[in-house]
Formats: structure tokens, C-alpha cells, sequence
């Protein structure tokens, strides 16, 4: 018998509006729907009524995380269209702050995902560490969260000496507590035993689904527009590309515990190589008549912005695309033939941070359509029956 | 592969089906077809020219009509296919059948441009309310946002 099980929009759990139907079959999900809009906020329309200056401070604010990163890939889609030439120092902070964001989304992560498989004190350590670079970024920024760093044509603020010499101090500190989340699988099996063999996608099928970031790289893809498409900086930088091989919850953890180890060296190569100069340069108020595609590689995956002015200091269109949405595809192919308890863990490896801890759940019935609501108890009574036949992924390696 | 080689290679695959092959910036390339050349020229970028990954497609208004472009990237480049369709009759052809991973994407387009996409496998709306009315198309030029009167509940007439 089939279920169709609604989770979200509105859900004490769910941290963004958006609805999953899952089908179900007894604890096994077969198929996944997924129903975005519900805080749909028509930034893209709004943009086009902005200038181009205005627009840097929307695009901030698409996301709360990686803030950083829409607005840079904004702003250096922008320095293409008015053919501006930032001076280097400028390039030099403006993706410092990147590493230090995505070491700080990385962090949290990491930490959402211990929670979600049930190791909290991993989670209670993480976000402790992660206090160190949100720290570092509210003395570089001034914020925390929207670090309004960006201008077109440099960046708005300096580093001075002492303000260096506590970025090298925090990445240090940093460093040494990433080499300990490097061996914890290691002293840690049950965490390995949760997250190992969950949430599968292959490489064949991250590739047909355009997966991107850390998704696809957990299943063997190096994509990475750092790499493959090197903007600003990155070509002067020495890093390599994290993969895994596992395609599942594991690699995930993998990949990004090793993207953490690539950025603290690029934090301290931008540091120690920051050249003098000046920050910004002045920018024109309007950009010719052109188009542009802008890439940059966010925390999460590849984020594309196609620019298009019209000669005005408005933009003609701009065209936004989060990572998360991209891996929206893959998704549900990670839940197919999953467990309903590893919906949340399968659905927080991509990043967006959903958990569902919920105490009464709505089951439709496929065939008659009546929906019925299930106590906790009577779940936990139909999840200690399934319990004995289920397969358990014992002794499975931490490949670090 | 460099640029040149890529362009090189298009317009010899393509022939007259490349309407335009631009080259504005490093690492970017322009290509103009016909709608009844795009899926076509996208099975083709995908077999030849390592483009399995779509990055997103975009949808502009350009008036009288709509330009669609689909952004692909392969590690040499970014390609952008673009194709041009009449606003009266706004209609274009899926590419789910050779690259499974644009259905989030067409969906969008639907909703955001009033374009239909031809042979799309989901044609739900993805981003626009269930009780939105027919023929609001946000993303075109022509549509304002008017904000509808605030009205309290129980609150003086």
C-alpha cells in the first residue's frame, strides 16, 4: 500500500517554506515531489527597477548564508559590463571574505548534519568554531551576516596589519580543529554507520541532473567554477578540488571537511600575498548596452547570474540562479528508495537545512484518498516492527 | 579545447543552423539558432562538446519577442545557446528528453514568461501560487505589481 506523506510548508521543523509529498511504501519512499514558491519574493522584477548599485544590496540579501556570494557574483558581472578593472587589493579582501563565508557555511553544515544524524556534541563543537570566522568576518565587514563588502569597482573597507595577523591567528586555530574533524570518523563508527549509504546518487545520475557544488562532487564530478572557470584570484591561488568517490551522505561530509582544508589555505595565500594599493576604483553610473554571464563557486555550488543592461544605470534583466534550486533534481533521486527517517539528513546534505522532527504526520491514502493523522506511538510501534529486517551498514570505513 | 577551436568546431558541425556565434569574453560563447534547430543543437553540444551540465536558463522580453537562453558549461567553456521566439505565438520545444536536469528550469520559464514549452514531462506551476490568476506573467515588461487594498479582518468598514 501506498502513502503520500505532505511535509511542510509550514512545519515547526522546516526552517524555509516548502512543501515534500512523499510516497511512500510501509518505510520505504518511492517517489518525491517537491513544491517550491511559498516565499517567492519576485527579486529578479525588483532588480530590473533598481541601479546598479542598489541591486548589490538586493542581491545580498537572497540568501542569509552565503550572502557574499550572490552579491559578488552580481557586482563582478557588473565590473564586466562597465569594463572596469578593480585594483588588485581589492580582489585580494573581496575573496577573502569568500573563503572566510564559505568556511563559515561549511561549519555550519557540518554541524546541521551531525545534528541531523544524532551526534550533537559534533554539532556543539562546529558552531563553537564557527564563532572564530564569524568573529574574523565582523571585524573585516562590521556584520556579520550581510557584510556589504562589495562596491562596484574594489571593495568598501582595508585590512590593516593587526587585523592580518588575526585572520592568520583564527585560521590556525581553525585548521587544527578541522584536522580533528578530519580523523573524528575514525574514532567515531556510529556516526560513519549513519550517514554511510544514505541518500545515493550516482555519478551518472548527478551528471544527467546538473547537481552542482559539493552534491556532485561527493559523487566523483570535479566541478568546481573555481577550478574550471577561474575568476578573479583563483588562478594565482594554489588549492585542489575535494571529491569523493561514496556518492552518499558520507562523501558529502567528506568533500566538505576537505573544502574546508583547501580554503584555510587560501585564506592564509590571500593573506600573506595581499599586495598594496588601492581599493576601489570609481565606476560609471551606467553600463553599455551588453550582456553577461557571471559565475562564482558559493558554499553550495555553482551560482549563474546572466546580466543584460540596456545602457541605463538600471539593468535590462538579471537572472538569478541559487545553487540549492539546481540540486532540487538530484534530490529527489537521493530520497527514492530511501527511508522516511533519513529524510532529513538526506535532505540537509544539499545544504538547505530542513529537519523533520515531526510528532504527527498527515498519510494519505493513494487508493481511497482519506487522510488519517498517526500518533507518534503507533509510528514508532510500525518502525520497531520494520526494525529487524532492516539492513544495517555495520563497519563501514572513514575514508579520510 | 580553446575558444577558437570550439567556434571553429560549431560552425562546422552546425552550418547554417548557427544563426550567430559570438565570442565577447574569455571562456564564453554565444550561439544563435532556430527554435526548430534546438534541441538539435543541445543533443549536439551535449554529445560532442561535453555540455551534459546546464547551469540555467534565462528568459528575456524583448517586446515583440522572447529570447530563451540555455547556459551550459563543459570544462573548456561556457556556451550559451540562445534562440528567439515571437511573443504571439510563445512556444519552444523541451530539452528534458536530452538533458533531464532543465525540468526545474522550463517550469520556471512557464510560469515567469507565459512561454509554453512543448513535450515538457511536469507542467505543474513550480514558483507561482496555485490560486494565481491565468494570464499574470510577472517577468514580462508589460506586467506591474499593484498591490492589492489591505483589508483587517473585522476592522472598520
Amino acid at each position: 500500500m501506498k502513502f503520500q506523506i505532505p511535509i511542510g510548508p509550514q512545519h515547526p521543523a522546516l526552517k524555509e517554506p516548502i512543501s515534500l509529498r512523499m510516497t511512500v511504501e510501509g518505510e520505504v519512499i518511492r517517489d518525491a515531489d517537491i513544491r517550491l514558491g511559498y516565499n517567492h519574493r519576485g527579486l529578479e522584477k525588483l532588480a530590473e527597477e533598481k541601479s546598479f548599485l542598489q541591486d548589490i544590496y538586493l542581491t545580498e540579501r537572497i540568501c542569509g548564508i552565503c550572502s557574499h556570494s550572490h552579491a559578488t557574483c552580481f557586482v563582478q558581472g557588473v565590473e564586466k559590463l562597465m569594463e572596469l578593472a578593480p585594483p588588485k587589493r581589492g580582489m585580494y579582501i573581496r575573496y577573502l571574505v569568500s573563503e572566510l563565508e564559505r568556511v563559515h557555511s561549511h561549519l555550519l553544515w557540518l554541524g546541521v548534519a551531525g545534528h541531523e544524524a544524532g551526534f550533537d556534541s559534533f554539532f556543539m563543537y562546529t558552531w563553537r568554531d564557527r564563532e572564530i570566522v564569524m568573529d574574523l568576518l565582523e571585524m573585516i565587514s562590521g556584520n556579520r551576516v550581510h557584510y556589504a563588502i562589495n562596491t562596484i569597482g574594489g571593495v568598501r573597507r582595508d585590512l590593516d596589519e593587526g587585523q592580518k595577523a588575526k585572520i592568520l591567528e583564527g585560521t590556525a586555530t581553525l585548521r587544527a580543529r578541522s584536522e580533528y574533524y578530519f580523523h573524528i570518523g575514525a574514532s567515531e563508527p556510529s556516526f560513519v554507520a549513519r550517514i554511510a549509504g544514505v541518500g545515493r546518487l550516482t555519478k551518472e545520475q548527478a551528471e544527467t541532473l546538473c547537481a552542482v557544488g559539493p552534491t556532485a562532487r561527493a559523487s566523483g564530478i570535479t566541478r568546481d567554477v573555481r577550478k574550471e572557470d577561474p575568476y578573479a584570484v583563483y588562478d594565482e591561488m594554489d588549492f585542489e578540488v575535494g571529491t569523493a568517490d561514496s556518492c552518499d551522505v558520507l562523501g558529502r561530509v567528506v568533500v566538505r571537511v576537505k573544502e574546508l582544508l583547501e580554503s584555510y589555505k587560501i585564506i592564509e595565500q590571500i593573506v600573506r600575498k595581499l599586495p598594496e594599493g588601492p581599493i576601489v576604483v570609481k565606476a560609471p553610473r551606467k553600463a553599455k548596452p551588453g550582456e553577461v554571464v557571471s559565475r562564482y563557486e558559493a558554499p553550495r555550488g555553482e551560482n549563474i547570474h546572466y546580466i543584460k543592461s540596456n545602457g541605463s544605470e538600471k539593468p535590462e534583466r538579471l537572472k538569478v540562479r541559487a545553487p540549492t534550486l539546481a540540486n532540487y533534481p538530484a534530490t529527489v533521486e537521493m530520497l527514492r528508495n530511501g527511508f522516511i527517517a533519513d529524510i532529513p539528513l538526506i535532505f540537509a546534505a544539499i545544504d538547505p537545512c530542513i529537519c523533520c522532527a515531526e510528532r504527527a504526520v498527515t498519510l494519505v491514502d493513494v487508493r481511497s484518498g482519506e487522510e488519517a493523522i498517526v500518533r507518534l506511538s503507533d509510528l514508532r510501534r510500525r518502525a520497531a516492527e520494520r526494525g529487524p529486517n532492516a539492513v544495517l551498514k555495520r563497519n563501514a570505513p572513514w575514508p579520510l | 579545447m580553446s575558444d577558437a577551436d570550439i567556434i571553429q568546431g560549431l560552425q562546422k558541425d552546425l552550418g547554417a543552423k548557427a544563426l550567430e556565434l559570438t565570442n565577447p569574453d574569455r571562456r564564453r560563447i554565444f550561439l544563435k539558432v532556430a527554435p526548430a534547430d534546438l534541441v538539435a543543437a543541445v543533443t549536439l553540444l551535449r554529445d560532442r562538446y561535453d555540455c551534459a551540465h546546464l547551469a540555467t536558463i534565462s528568459g528575456v522580453d524583448k517586446g515583440e519577442t522572447f529570447e530563451i537562453l540555455y547556459h551550459f558549461a563543459s570544462r573548456a567553456a561556457n556556451i550559451n545557446v540562445r534562440t528567439e521566439v515571437p511573443k504571439a505565438a510563445p512556444r519552444v520545444a523541451t530539452i528534458c528528453p536530452v538533458i533531464p536536469g532543465a525540468i526545474l528550469y522550463e517550469r520556471e520559464l512557464q510560469d515567469m514568461f507565459g512561454l509554453v514549452v512543448d513535450g515538457i514531462p511536469d507542467a505543474r506551476p513550480l514558483v507561482t501560487p496555485d490560486d494565481w490568476p491565468a494570464g499574470n506573467f510577472p517577468l514580462r515588461k508589460d506586467w506591474k505589481y499593484e498591490r492589492p487594498e489591505e483589508k483587517i479582518p473585522g476592522g472598520k468598514p
